[in-house]
């Protein structure tokens, strides 16, 4: 069986809307802890550094991370003197979704779905 | 000064020692040992402003929101629902970004604060700003910045500061003498020593343009958050964390009267 295939089969139950915000959004456990941190704490406004040190990794991990969120649009990057600072995005349509992606994570099947993704991407 | 009207903590107790609480547009220093209570004061504080339609915003530095949620939970105040209803917004962040960023025109915090309208903040905890200059000269100036920026959006703030010795005389660090200096109110938070239990001091230091009650009283933490009690009789040496009783010639001649 061809890998796109199993994929599509193993993925195929998901909501369509988290499908989505999965493959848009969630290729590493980073950016899971990243997205889970931001959806717990919202209105973090920190340096790429300080936010490693919340969340427990890596310094230069998370920055590159942070990067691609916020290429990807779900955060914000903002020169603040000589820092580059991050926060989630304020649009409520994002934060809703994140917030369903973070619910849906509590569900087993799910998050073996996503692991899934993951390890395939 | 005594005609302005005072912003209330909502602390029973706390009000009266302030005679009816801080003046408007001031930095208020709560200091004390870990666990004295300190940043529950302060929620209390953003709470009763949330209460009086005079929003709130709580920035913490690396305690995260998560805590104060809960710990305000337990107190029945719903923090989450007050942030959906935008009466209250706690920011996750630290020193050197906060206070660049207060620096900006038209910075993140200053644009939150227009618009929710907020009147209160809690700064929890200001220990934090030790890591930024080992220059007492500098840190000050920083501070004075910072807090002089905060004022002018017209804020009633809350500092608190951790002091590292659970009794008695606890202040070290480079911000010791400059914050003392800076705050316009000075509240002490001790653990108290007595016949061997354990209980909890209060006391006004320093309120800069107005009366308050200078006497040591206890206090406690309870379902509601903190209440102020009677103060400390026939004891001396309170916040030397181990008071001892008066002498009996003592009180008879100056208290018991």
């Amino acid at each position: 069986m061809r890998t796109e295939d199993l994929t599509a089969r193993v993925m195929k139950d998901m909501d369509p809307e988290l499908f989505d915000f999965v493959t848009t959004y969630v290729d590493s456990f980073i950016k899971w802890d990243l997205l889970r941190f931001f959806y717990e704490n919202p209105r973090t406004m920190d340096t790429g550094e300080n936010i490693a040190r919340y969340a427990g990794r890596t310094a230069k991990d998370v920055q590159a991370e942070l990067q691609d969120l916020t290429r990807r649009g779900l955060l914000i990057e903002m020169p603040v003197e000589n820092m580059r600072v991050y926060m989630l995005k304020a649009d409520p349509e994002i934060r809703t979704r994140l917030q369903r992606f973070v619910e849906a994570t509590q569900d087993r099947e799910f998050r073996r779905k996503v692991i899934y993704h993951m390890v395939r991407h | 000064m005594q005609n302005v009207k005072r912003v209330a903590t909502g602390i029973p107790g706390l009000d009266a020692m302030l005679n009816g609480g801080f003046l408007p547009r001031t930095a208020n220093l709560v200091e004390g040992a870990p666990g004295t209570g300190k940043s529950t004061l302060g929620m209390q504080y953003i709470y009763e402003g949330v209460r009086r339609d005079e929003p709130g915003i709580i920035l913490t530095f690396e305690e995260f929101p998560e805590q104060y949620y809960r710990d305000a939970e337990a107190f029945g105040w719903d923090f989450r629902a007050l942030e959906r209803q935008n009466k209250l917004k706690i920011i996750m962040s630290s020193p050197e970004v906060t206070k660049a960023d207060l620096e900006n025109v038209e910075g993140t915090i200053q644009n939150l604060i227009a618009e929710m309208g907020a009147q209160r903040m809690l700064i929890d905890s200001i220990t934090h700003f030790e890591g930024l200059h080992q220059d007492p000269v500098e840190l000050r100036k920083l501070m004075y910045g910072y807090l002089n920026a905060l004022k002018r959006q017209d804020l009633t703030l809350i500092l608190t500061r951790e002091s590292t010795h659970l009794f008695g005389e606890g202040l070290q660090g480079q911000l010791n003498a400059s914050i003392q200096f800076l705050a316009d109110t000075y509240i002490m938070l001790r653990y108290v020593e007595i016949e061997s239990a354990v209980q909890r001091a209060i006391v006004v230091l320093k309120m800069r343009g107005s009366a308050h009650d200078s006497t040591i009283r206890q206090f406690e933490i309870n379902a509601q958050g903190l209440k102020v009690l009677q103060a400390f009789e026939g004891q001396e040496g309170v916040l030397s964390g181990s008071p001892k009783r008066m002498s009996e010639s003592f009180m008879k001649a100056f208290v018991r009267r």
